[in-house]
């Protein structure tokens, strides 16, 4: 079992370092075929004053007269040792402007996924213990309302409604605990609602088993049939859709940092993009896939830990569905 | 008030449950009508009835289990209270201590994800003990007084790391440690093994005795609840048809349900399709010198499972005659189900030789076995899984032709309504979805599927194991009519030697990958020299002990019980 369990998870943490590459070699080659050179626009453009004997020279330096072959080799062998290399714009290394923006943004999603978290505990035990007549029926409703409804359309509404009617945070102060807690719910919340959902539909599951019938026959209340039987199974499935909403959660701070006009690497791509800054994009796009995958093969190396009833056959198959295919999911995240 | 004070001179007579015009419905939908009945402290009782009889209802309405959406209206008096009328956290307390439940599928019955031990602990809770070392040793003591060899495991296991036969085991244990003056069973063994079937209600009795516990038993089998309880209530659509002590409703039936479900019981009826079957038997006798529909000689499989070698089929041979019925028997794991995937080719067998119609089957690759399956088809164990839920019947009849390129398409209408005839189905079901139809008459697409590419042989894998006793007595028939009309030849797998004496000419015993005895059905059930198969034939549930014991006795039972 256990050396079934090592097998498993090297070959787990083998695919994953794959993917990661292999997003990598992607981006560099859709930046590669996409029309417009920004090199030749920045070293054509006059203000710089380069002559075409000192534009064909530096261009050699910079190796960018190889094979597309050459160069994704060098690029990939400069990432791969964390070399992440310069700005194209600000001429800094992208390892610094990265390191300056970064905080407010893992701040802003880890503030936003703990919402999440919470609000959808919230909501999903709330159903279990919130008789019909208590409005059972509207919490359900709950989390359908909030998938509905985009995140930004949310952050604009909590600016509105505590930003300027209530005057709760100041919105030229974005970076205030209360400007951060509002932008983390409007982050949170969509994302909140797909937990939600999950966790509701298996713990109706589980309710609805023969054990738990049997488990109340022999005198388990309520709330010890909710903690004692309920509560672990019909979470582990959980886990897997936790690891799936990381893409949203990285997508969704790009989007919550421009309504709530914070700084973070949703303005840094921003920039980079309107800019053509090519080493900027490679480096937050491999980023991405970093942290995705990252979080996939976590919830992958747990998932057998937790749930008994995994078996890992030989070759290091599991039985839990989802998270199979780490590789499409990460182009979704990084489009998103 | 002190309603037990008024209550306690008259609670010695009065029966622990009392089930008074209970009724039960869903919306306008009634499931159980006015049921009426009474079990006394000690005693037993079976509730008897078909899938959709109520009986189960019953059962749960009394433990009040029903699931929402359900009304009991009526009165359950259970030791002195009125059941239906207390409150849940007054009901609370009698949960376990007072009445327990053996529920029907012991495989869901525990938490998967927790351990045996964790939930034995809930049980043990029920009664004062000291603290978790306490509660920890009396389920033990509990686990080894239910038969279960190494407490200790169990206690640690997690339920999918135990069978189904030592799972129920833990379940009966987990009913009677709070020490339950009444326990209800819910169809207990029936998706056990016949052995291990009888084990269990061996168990269920002893405790029943020695704890002097009232036994209310869920069944849809005659012969097992005339077998192990005093009295009787058949139930039919939600109604009591018939009630009385077991002696005066096994051995003299008055309501025509009773005579039918005592009808419909193969381990009482043995030679019910006698007509239909004992022209096999003739086949049988001239088939001596000619070569057999199917020839297995010698064939054996081995697996290899973790670095283990595994023999599932060791050196097995048999051959069955055109015309004839072939039974396998055995256990769960004695290689019936390897011993016909070799013979459906689905699994190449490692040294030996079938042979189907003439044809050699090993080493064919997948086109050639096409050819041969036109001729051997399956009828599948559970119809509920093996029929596509978003297929209509049509459709899933229809399917073997398409696959064969079989006909012109009125060609093909007209054979698959000739199928649904032949399994006593009707064209109006064609349009309809598996979903809409019930377990039997699911087995019946299932059989018209195999028929319509009219094979010479028909591979039956426990075909009637899902169904209950009087919807299998309906698939019996059909099946030796089909024979007797077409001359087709039969292998039947089964654990239940009773319904292989109703239905099968010549038998192979399997036991542990090998054939332990085979041999003409008649001359192997009714004088089996093997332990194994004797031990196979006593786990037949046979009715009230001591009478019908002796299974394959000429004189039907009712007639030779009503003389004196």
């Amino acid at each position: 079992m256990r050396n079934a369990y090592l097998t498993y998870a090297a070959r787990r943490i083998a695919q994953a370092v794959a993917v990661v590459l292999l997003a990598y070699v992607f981006t560099f080659v859709v930046v590669s075929i996409l029309p417009g050179d920004p090199v030749s626009t920045i070293l054509h453009d006059p203000q710089n004053g380069f002559t075409d004997e000192e534009i064909r020279e530096i261009i050699a330096a910079q190796g960018l007269d190889q094979p597309i072959a050459v160069q994704l080799w060098t690029a990939l062998s400069h990432f791969v040792t964390g070399n992440l290399g310069l700005s194209m714009r600000s001429g800094r290394p992208v390892a610094t402007l990265l390191a300056e923006v970064l905080p407010s943004t893992l701040i802003l999603a880890s503030a936003g996924f703990a919402v999440a978290l919470l609000l959808a505990a919230v909501i999903a035990y709330g159903t279990q213990f919130l008789p019909a007549r208590f409005g059972q029926g509207l919490l359900r409703g709950f989390p359908s309302l909030f998938l509905s409804v985009p995140n930004f359309v949310i952050g604009l509404v909590l600016i509105h409604a505590f930003g300027f009617q209530l005057g709760l945070f100041r919105v030229i102060e974005p970076n205030s605990f209360w400007a951060t807690l509002f932008a983390a719910l409007a982050l949170g919340i969509p994302i909140s609602a797909q937990i939600a959902e999950v966790l509701i539909a298996n713990l109706d599951h589980e309710a609805r088993q023969e054990y738990a019938a049997v488990a109340r026959s022999r005198g388990l209340g309520q709330v010890g049939l909710f903690v004692k039987h309920l509560l672990k199974p019909s979470s582990l499935p959980v886990v897997t859709v936790i690891a799936l909403t990381i893409g949203e959660l990285l997508g969704g701070s790009l989007i919550t940092e421009t309504v709530f006009g914070r700084t973070g690497v949703g303005s840094l791509v921003q920039r980079s993009v309107t800019t053509q800054d090519l080493p900027v994009l490679q480096t937050v796009v491999s980023l991405a896939a970093v942290v995705f995958v990252g979080v996939n093969l976590l919830a992958d190396l747990v998932y057998p830990l937790l749930d008994p009833r995994v078996t890992l056959v030989g070759s290091g198959r599991s039985r839990q569905a989802g998270a199979e295919d780490p590789a499409t999911q990460t182009t979704e995240a990084v489009t998103a | 008030m002190a309603p037990q004070d008024r209550l306690s001179a008259p609670a010695r007579a009065a029966p622990l449950l009392e089930v008074e015009d209970l009724t039960v419905s869903y919306g306008r939908n009634e499931v159980v009508r006015k049921a009426s009945f009474a079990l006394g402290r000690g005693g037993s009782l079976a509730l008897i009835g078909e899938s959709g009889s109520g009986k189960s209802t019953i059962a749960r309405a009394v433990l009040r289990l029903l699931p929402a959406g359900a009304r009991a209206t009526g009165r359950v008096t259970l030791d002195g209270a009125n059941a239906l009328a207390l409150s849940e956290r007054r009901f609370r307390p009698l949960r376990g201590r007072t009445i327990g439940f053996v529920p029907q599928d012991p495989g869901h019955a525990l938490n998967p994800v927790r351990t045996i031990g964790a939930q034995a602990l809930e049980a043990a809770a029920l009664l004062d003990v000291r603290d978790r070392a306490a509660g920890k040793a009396l389920v033990l003591e509990t686990f080894a007084e239910v038969g279960l060899d190494n407490p200790g495991r169990v206690f640690g296991s997690y339920p999918h790391q135990l069978s189904g036969g030592m799972l129920q085991r833990v379940l009966i244990g987990l009913a009677v440690l709070p020490r339950p003056a009444l326990l209800v069973a819910d169809e207990p063994t029936s998706a056990l093994d016949v052995t291990i079937q009888k084990r269990i209600l061996d168990l269920l009795s002893r405790l029943q005795r020695e704890r002097d516990i009232g036994l209310l038993l869920i069944t849809h089998d005659l012969a097992i609840a005339a077998e192990r309880t005093q009295s009787l209530v058949l139930l039919k659509d939600g109604q009591v048809q018939e009630a009385g002590s077991a002696k005066a409703v096994f051995f003299s039936p008055t309501s025509a349900y009773a005579r039918k479900l005592h009808a419909d019981v193969p381990a009482l009826n043995p030679d019910r399709y006698g007509a239909l079957r004992d022209p096999g038997l003739g086949r049988l006798a001239q088939a001596a010198g000619e070569a057999s529909k199917i020839e297995v000689r010698g064939v054996t499989k081995t697996f290899h499972v973790d670095g283990k070698a595994l023999t599932a089929v060791d050196a097995v041979s048999f051959s069955v005659p055109a015309g004839t019925t072939h039974a396998l028997v055995g256990e769960s794991g004695s290689g019936k189900t390897t011993t016909i995937r070799l013979l459906l080719g689905l699994e190449q067998p490692d040294t030996g030789d079938i042979t189907v119609a003439g044809e050699r089957l090993a080493g064919r690759g997948p086109d050639a076995l096409r050819g041969v399956w036109r001729h051997l088809q399956l009828i599948y164990q559970n119809p509920y899984t093996s029929l596509d839920p978003t297929w209509k019947i049509e459709q899933l009849v229809r399917e073997p032709l398409d696959r064969f390129g079989i006909g012109s398409r009125e060609e093909r209408a007209a054979r698959v309504r000739e199928a649904l005839a032949s399994v006593g189905l009707g064209e109006h079901l064609l349009a309809r979805g598996p979903a809409t139809l019930s377990g039997g008459q699911r087995q019946r697409v299932a059989i018209a599927r195999a028929l319509v590419l009219r094979p010479d042989v028909i591979v039956l894998d426990e075909p009637t194991s899902a169904l209950d006793v009087s919807v299998q007595a309906g698939i019996m028939e059909v099946l030796l009519t089909l024979q007797a009309k077409l001359g087709l030849t039969y292998v039947f797998v089964s654990h239940d030697l009773a319904l292989v004496r109703q239905l099968a000419h010549t038998v192979s015993v399997m036991h542990r990958g090998r054939i332990v005895e085979h041999g003409r059905v008649a001359d192997i059930l009714d004088n089996p020299r093997q332990p194994y198969t004797r031990a196979l034939r006593a786990s037949m549930p046979a009715g009230i002990s001591g009478t019908a014991r002796g299974v394959p006795r000429r004189v039907p039972i009712l007639a030779e019980q009503s003389l004196p």
